[in-house]
């Protein structure tokens, strides 16, 4: 068997400098990635974006990291039927070793990210971020924050105690005087004309499995649209 | 030691004293506790049949809680004494249960045929081998029994 032999192709001094040490650069080749990494990293940011507020959704990001960390770790040991779901939350913080720290960082990161996602509309609305051509990242945005709202709701009612138990009622109630298809949003939320074990299974469904989906998939297209579309001019 | 191998150092260092402190807590999180492993009690072997005379409520001690074992006509049954009401320990009156505390009265079946009580007494998961009464984990299944009623037996 012969194999075409001859002088191999001499690397560009660019090409040579491209190739990194190490597993990142093992990976990296191999997937030939250089561009794009390279790219990604000799992003500038501009001097007027070197302030707070542009922190704001990072902040959000980061907060659901944590949320969803927490989340994973609550779900071992939470149990999604009337019988169980009070006092396994009980466990959870009382019984289990740092049970109560997983569950109070739940707690708290959950609303500060309503409160971030809020305030980085803000930002976004005040710098004029939202005008063309990102109007669709504005609209992914608005999306993300209903999205973090329905989390909001629908793990309130996960521990199963009165004040979760009369929030939902009222949440669902408000649902109900949609007109037209109130009736229909009602009973969907509720699996039924009252809420029953039915409503705590479909809202700790929405809660782990439908919404984090959803948020997964709006996230990443609004990360990829500022990629897009660079930071937005100053004022 | 230059400069940067030094940083290269300190900013290892602190990446993994980071991830320590966040890998410690979740694992602690993750080992189950006793009272969440869903083993409530051992099964105990509470002597020879012969002990349970017929008709009548022989009290016991199982893991260190109160019970009662009835014997009707060679069908036994382990009731547990603690009142379902606030957790007084019933006294057993002939075939039936009375709380000194408050007065609920419980049937020789365990159901409340007096208040203040509302919930029947569960029942020990029990059977004969070898002549002998062997006593398992206790049954709440019987009622919807409030969360401190339930810490009585974890």
């Amino acid at each position: 068997m012969s194999v075409a032999t001859g002088p191999a192709p001499e690397r560009t001094p660019s090409e040579a400098k491209r190739r990194k040490p190490g597993l990142v650069g093992w990976v990296v080749n191999r997937l030939g990635l250089d561009d794009t990494m390279e790219d990604q990293y000799n992003r500038v940011v501009p001097f007027h974006a070197s302030n707070y507020v542009y922190c704001l959704g990072g902040i959000a990001l980061v907060l659901f990291v944590i949320l969803a960390a927490t989340g994973i770790m609550l779900a071992v040991y939470y149990q999604p039927t009337p019988d169980a779901a009070y006092q396994s939350v009980l466990d959870i913080s009382t019984q289990v070793q740092f049970g109560w720290w997983i569950r109070s960082i739940h707690r708290w990161s959950a609303g500060a990210m309503v409160l971030l996602v809020f305030l980085h509309m803000l930002r976004v609305f005040f710098t004029g971020a939202y005008k063309k051509p990102r109007e669709l990242n504005w609209l992914t945005g608005v999306a993300l924050l209903l999205i973090t709202m329905a989390f909001g709701f629908t793990g309130y009612l996960l521990p199963w105690d009165q004040k979760a138990y009369w929030a939902t009622k009222v949440g669902t109630d408000i649902a109900g005087s949609v007109p037209f298809i109130g009736h229909f949003l009602l009973v969907s939320l509720r699996g039924g004309e009252q809420i029953s074990a039915a409503t705590l299974g479909r809202f700790f469904d929405l809660h782990v499995l439908v919404l984090p989906g959803i948020i997964l998939v709006l996230l990443l297209g609004h990360f990829f649209m500022i990629r897009r579309h660079g930071i937005s001019g100053r004022l | 030691m230059t400069r940067s191998s030094f940083l290269k150092w300190l900013i290892g260092i602190v990446g993994a004293v980071s991830v320590a402190g966040i890998l410690y807590p979740v694992l602690r999180f993750l080992k189950p506790p006793p009272a969440v492993s869903g083993a409530i009690g051992q099964v105990v072997n509470v002597g020879a049949l012969s002990l349970f005379p017929a008709g009548q409520l022989t009290a016991v001690i199982i893991n260190d809680k109160p019970a009662a074992v009835q014997n009707l006509n060679g069908k036994y049954a382990v009731y547990s004494l603690i009142c379902t009401h606030l957790g007084c320990v019933n006294r057993t009156d002939g075939d039936t249960f009375r709380c000194p505390c408050h007065g609920s009265e419980f049937s020789p079946t365990g159901t409340v045929t007096h208040g203040p009580a509302k919930l029947p007494l569960p029942t020990y998961r029990s059977q004969t081998q070898n002549g002998a009464l062997l006593v398992g984990p206790i049954d709440l299944s019987r009622a919807a029994y409030p969360a401190w009623y339930k810490g009585e037996f974890t």
